[in-house]
């Protein structure tokens, strides 16, 4: 009587799940309904076809939760637009101050000069707010208590951890991306006496793409960094510290094992993206230098899954 | 009688606000409290000294390894005090970040309701929480400013480098500034921290103004804006008490740091006094 109490309560909920209605939040639970299916023999056969819906409908509801989250906390949109505003307006400054700087440039000074990444130094301030939001994307769950909610009503903390990077990442590109162009042009437009970049020319495109890409990684790299300490004020630091602190740290220091270590700093090799030409201390080359940015994103969340599955919440 | 009669009366003088200087007393104490029971606050700064020694350290031990590789004009050019607080900006984005955490950590926790309601008077709250807050910054900054200089000293000294002692020509002077800009870089983040209240937005607003501007700024050119402006970040008015670089004068500095605490802890104090725990 209980198996087919259940199983006729399976039967509305499966078809809620595919519209994503209410019953979503039920089969994101499994706990009754799959208890109901194992122990009846009628609920089997159509257990195979309940947990293929059960798996997209639950990621889209996560991803649906998560995004939700993400846009109705202050702190989001709010880092979003500190970001813009710092790309651009440090572009503008960057640009009119060194036009003058160019024309009155040696020739080798001119020769060295990196139209781009001049203008997109902004991101070096910039990268700070998006850190910012990675951590509090995380963190703030854990300091309001919520993220034991978001787990009770998805148990599946993995899926919950990849919609969430997901969704982080898909707003962080787009505005970034948007962002980093819209720095590229007024920047090339304020410098324009003064040797300037198009979009057509070589390299461009894949700097501008790059600063974009660069930002969402030091974002995801962020955000894994949340998952892993828990705490606001200590994944900051440690985040900062990387991103900010070492690299000064190491340009102080002289000698070769200084300078290697540096090459292969989060920031100063991830910077190499939006570069146009190989410049400065470190000369990793763009698509590299973004690889190794990647692999401490890769490194991180690789134990951030490897964490949220095994420490109670 | 006369004793149920006196009753009320005893208590009516027991309700009887405060003296003032029991008053400050008590706040200075529960603030006391807060500050030494808090483990984190324990921690971190021992941590971080003991971080920033040792980075001094090897600071000076590249330097002193260094020194018989240099050619004549960066002999002339080497600085053994300079060298030996290359790292200065690290340990005042510590001091910056503590300070602000001891007012965001309050907040965070809710506690600052019980302590409003504790001491509406939220000026002299202010007042207290600066004044320990300063006087741990002050003892921290002195630890820390003479440990770093006598052991990198000593390292110099050791690698046969050129090195100072406390008795030469105003190095006693520097050091003091160098306490007294650390000092004012911690209090720097606690009204801050009073201000924007969150955590995050604390210690973003601390590395952007101590780090990451400084440096953005460095890489503009000087024109007649930034010529009138870039000097008074607080970090350049800061490395003025070790060595001269933006032109202007130690009095200056240390009276252009001083303004920046004091239009903080204005600002910070009104906005407190103004607004909704």
């Amino acid at each position: 009587m209980t198996a087919q109490a259940g199983a006729a309560a399976g039967g509305p909920g499966q078809s809620s799940a595919a519209a994503g209605g209410p019953g979503q939040f039920s089969a994101a639970a499994g706990g009754p309904g799959q208890f109901s299916a194992a122990a009846g023999g009628p609920g089997q056969s159509s257990a195979g076809a309940r947990r293929r819906i059960r798996l997209d409908s639950r990621l889209r509801a996560t991803a649906r939760g998560e995004w939700i989250k993400f846009r109705s906390v202050r702190s989001g949109p709010f880092a979003l637009a500190a970001t813009a505003l710092t790309v651009v307006v440090g572009a503008w400054l960057l640009g009119a101050a060194n036009r003058g700087s160019y024309l009155a440039a040696s020739p080798a000074g001119r020769a060295a000069f990196d139209p781009v990444f001049t203008v997109l130094q902004g991101i070096e301030l910039a990268q700070l707010f998006v850190a910012a939001l990675g951590v509090t994307t995380v963190t703030g769950e854990y300091t309001s208590g919520l993220i034991r909610g978001t787990f009770m009503a998805t148990p599946q903390r993995a899926q919950v951890l990849a919609m969430r990077a997901l969704v982080f990442a898909a707003v962080v590109w787009a505005c970034c991306t948007a962002m980093s162009f819209a720095a590229f042009f007024l920047g090339q437009g304020v410098l324009s006496p003064a040797r300037h970049a198009g979009i057509g020319d070589p390299g461009v495109l894949r700097a501008v793409f790059g600063a974009g890409l660069y930002l969402t990684l030091v974002g995801l790299l962020a955000m894994f960094t949340g998952v892993l300490v828990r705490r606001t004020p200590a994944a900051l630091a440690a985040v900062f510290g990387l991103m900010a602190v070492l690299p000064i740290a190491l340009i102080l220091f002289k000698g070769k094992l200084a300078s290697q270590l540096g090459e292969y700093l989060p920031g100063n090799a991830g910077e190499q993206a939006f570069h146009l030409l190989p410049g400065g201390a470190y000369t990793l080359g763009p698509w590299p230098g973004l690889g190794v940015l990647a692999a401490y994103v890769a490194v991180a969340a690789a134990a951030a899954f490897a964490l949220i599955l095994r420490r109670d919440a | 009688m006369s004793q149920t009669m006196g009753a009320p009366g005893t208590g009516a003088a027991g309700n009887a606000p405060p003296a003032a200087y029991r008053r400050a007393g008590a706040a200075l104490a529960t603030e006391w409290i807060k500050l030494r029971s808090l483990r984190s606050m324990l921690l971190t700064p021992l941590l971080g000294a003991v971080a920033f020694t040792v980075l001094a350290d090897g600071q000076a031990r590249n330097n002193g390894a260094n020194w018989p590789h240099l050619d004549a004009g960066q002999k002339a050019r080497f600085d053994p005090l300079v060298i030996n607080f290359n790292f200065v900006i690290i340990g005042i984005l510590l001091f910056g970040v503590l300070g602000a955490l001891v007012a965001t950590n309050e907040y965070g926790s809710g506690l600052i309701r019980t302590t409003l309601a504790a001491t509406p008077q939220r000026g002299l709250l202010l007042a207290a929480k600066a004044a320990l807050a300063g006087l741990v910054s002050f003892a921290l900054a002195v630890v820390i400013t003479f440990t770093v200089f006598l052991t990198g000293q000593a390292i110099l000294s050791g690698a046969h480098a050129p090195h100072v002692s406390l008795g030469d020509h105003h190095v006693l002077l520097h050091l003091l500034g160098n306490v007294y800009y650390m000092t004012a870089a911690g209090l720097i983040g606690l009204f801050t921290g009073v201000l924007v209240r969150g955590a995050a937005a604390a210690i973003l607003s601390m590395f952007g103004l101590l780090l990451v501007l400084p440096l953005l700024a460095d890489k503009i050119t000087p024109d007649a804006l930034t010529r009138h402006t870039v000097p008074y970040l607080p970090t350049n008015l800061g490395d003025e008490m070790l060595h001269h670089h933006t032109g202007l004068s130690p009095g200056v500095a240390v009276a252009g740091l001083a303004a920046w605490v004091l239009v903080l802890a204005a600002v910070a104090a009104f906005s407190l006094r103004g607004r909704d725990a």
